[in-house]
């Protein structure tokens, strides 16, 4: 926000970019109050990411997925020699997705779900932001005490610690248990996976979330992503997604064996 | 003499009486969230005993605890069962070893979850009320009952609205699967199930929970239990993530995210299998 006014301040409308500032809303510890059901914008199931693009996305392009053309391009991830085999042999086997089985995305897949289908509601007080996700109800209660990582600890959605930098909520998250995929053309990542997200609320009704994942032992240099969620009115809420309880994501799942048979049965 | 005594007697279970029943007007008074008004009930919590083996009261088992019903009424403790919907219960007991939705890492309803092995925390602030339960990572968010029920579908997890009676949350749930169970017994209710939950602090540490349970499709009338949950206040404990994996079987385990078994090392020859 300041970056943005900045150019505009010097000129005119200082007032206005400092006014913008301020009626951010906020608790009464001054962060900003995140507080609310949240949407991320509509498109594919990947973020907008910064980088070069390969245009593979069968998720949501080519392959009949849900939001077919629309959303953004899959990234070329930069994955060591190794990984990008690995991820051509999962490619294979995208029935294989944990998320079809309705294991728990992981991060940052936990917010990067296809646009404008499931909301996340946010609970915030002095001592943690809570993320209560519709999609795989998965829940995160992120401290923002100045804790540090458990050890001996491995997590589909790591363990994620919190801080204030400004008015950005940053949350470094560790300690994943090397299981997740970031989405359903078979990226992955494994243990060694740590993720920087930044949560800016940069107006009333708008979230700017980065995410940045550096994995050594599957990119050789970190990979960005970056979307925006916006307010969901309040008349709406949180339904209940239970994937577990009546599966039916693996039909979804167009690879040779598995969706089909599912599809007959 | 003796008349005395029985006086004196019938004096004390009268006590005892009053103090347990719900309309009894506690007077303990919780902190408040940072508007000055809402209760504040945020925190970790679970209840001490094993009732969610049957909340009817059970022996002693093999590594648990004996449990009294946490059935308040009838007074017998028992659930005013029709005849024909005891006969089902009966056959889930029988099942329960692979019947229970619980043993393939459902979620566990209304009021089960709140009973459980494994805590819950309570997220609030003001305008907002949302309990997580560990197991399954199951979480129900409360909304006013300025606003009717989301109700043309069955929840798991129910549909939730609640108001404040004082320092107590009371909250109407509908919407329930019929495939939820009450307990590890097959204690069950069907989809007309209607629950009111009230949750009151006793004490600092102490959450009374009472659940008045309305199913006349399963039960000749309507019936309540109440617990307790009490505050985990071990140094930096925490809601942990508990999600199952499948064996080779397919049959998914609860595996703690502190047990080696939950992290996939990476390494090439376990990506090349």
């Amino acid at each position: 926000m300041m970056r943005r006014c900045l150019p505009f301040a010097v000129f005119v409308t200082a007032t206005l970019c400092v006014f913008a500032q301020s009626a951010l809303p906020r608790l009464p510890d001054g962060h900003p109050d995140l507080q609310g059901l949240w949407m991320k914008s509509a498109g594919g199931f990947q973020g907008l990411f910064i980088g070069s693009l390969d245009g593979t996305n069968f998720a949501a392009g080519g392959r009949g997925g849900r939001g077919a053309g629309r959303g953004p391009a899959v990234p070329e991830y930069p994955y060591t020699p190794e990984a990008a085999a690995e991820r051509a042999d999962r490619l294979r086997r995208g029935y294989e997705d944990p998320e079809a089985h309705c294991h728990l995305p992981g991060v940052p897949r936990a917010l990067d779900q296809p646009g404008g289908l499931y909301p996340v509601q946010i609970i915030q007080d002095e001592k943690s932001v809570a993320l209560l996700h519709e999609a795989m109800h998965d829940v995160r209660i992120i401290p923002t005490d100045n804790s540090a990582h458990p050890r001996n600890y491995w997590a589909w959605d790591g363990d994620s610690r919190g801080r204030w930098e400004g008015d950005t909520l940053v949350v470094d998250v560790s300690n994943f248990n090397g299981r997740t995929w970031l989405d359903m053309a078979a990226n992955f990542v494994d243990e060694n996976e740590r993720v920087v997200e930044r949560f800016s609320l940069v107006d009333r009704d708008t979230i700017q979330y980065e995410a940045t994942i550096t994995d050594p032992t599957v990119f050789v240099r970190p990979v960005q992503m970056r979307f925006t969620l916006k307010r969901v009115p309040a008349e709406q809420q949180i339904l209940e997604y239970s994937c577990l309880e009546g599966e039916r994501s693996l039909q979804h799942y167009t690879a040779e064996d598995g969706g089909k048979k599912r599809r007959e049965q | 003499m003796r008349l005395v005594v029985a006086v004196a007697t019938l004096a004390m279970l009268t006590t005892a009486d009053i103090g347990q029943s719900a309309g009894d007007a506690k007077s303990f008074v919780p902190g408040r969230l940072w508007d000055g008004k809402t209760p504040d009930f945020r925190g970790i919590w679970q209840v001490r005993d094993t009732a969610y083996l049957n909340i009817e009261g059970h022996a002693a088992e093999r590594g648990i605890a004996a449990s009294k019903s946490i059935v308040v009424d009838p007074p017998d403790g028992k659930i005013p069962y029709k005849p024909e919907a005891l006969v089902a219960r009966q056959e889930h007991y029988r099942t329960r070893a692979t019947a229970d939705p619980s043993v393939r890492c459902y979620q566990a309803g209304v009021p089960r979850a709140t009973y459980l092995a494994t805590p819950l925390q309570i997220l609030q602030s003001p305008g907002n009320f949302a309990i997580v339960y560990q197991e399954n990572h199951a979480f129900r968010v409360f909304h006013p009952d300025t606003r009717p029920h989301f109700d043309n579908t069955d929840w798991w997890m129910g549909d939730t609205r609640y108001h404040w009676e004082g320092d107590t949350l009371v909250a109407d749930v509908v919407a329930q699967t019929d495939e939820a169970w009450l307990d590890q017994s097959g204690n069950f209710h069907s989809t007309d199930v209607h629950i009111v939950e009230r949750y009151q602090m006793t004490g600092a540490d102490a959450l009374e929970y009472e659940a008045r349970i309305e199913d006349p499709v399963v039960y000749r009338r309507p019936w309540t239990l109440r617990t307790v949950l009490y505050r985990v206040k071990q140094p930096g404990a925490r809601i942990v993530e508990d999600e199952c994996l499948e064996d080779a079987n397919g049959v998914r385990h609860h595996i703690a995210p502190t047990d080696p078994r939950n992290l996939l090392k990476s390494d090439y020859t376990r990506w090349k299998r």
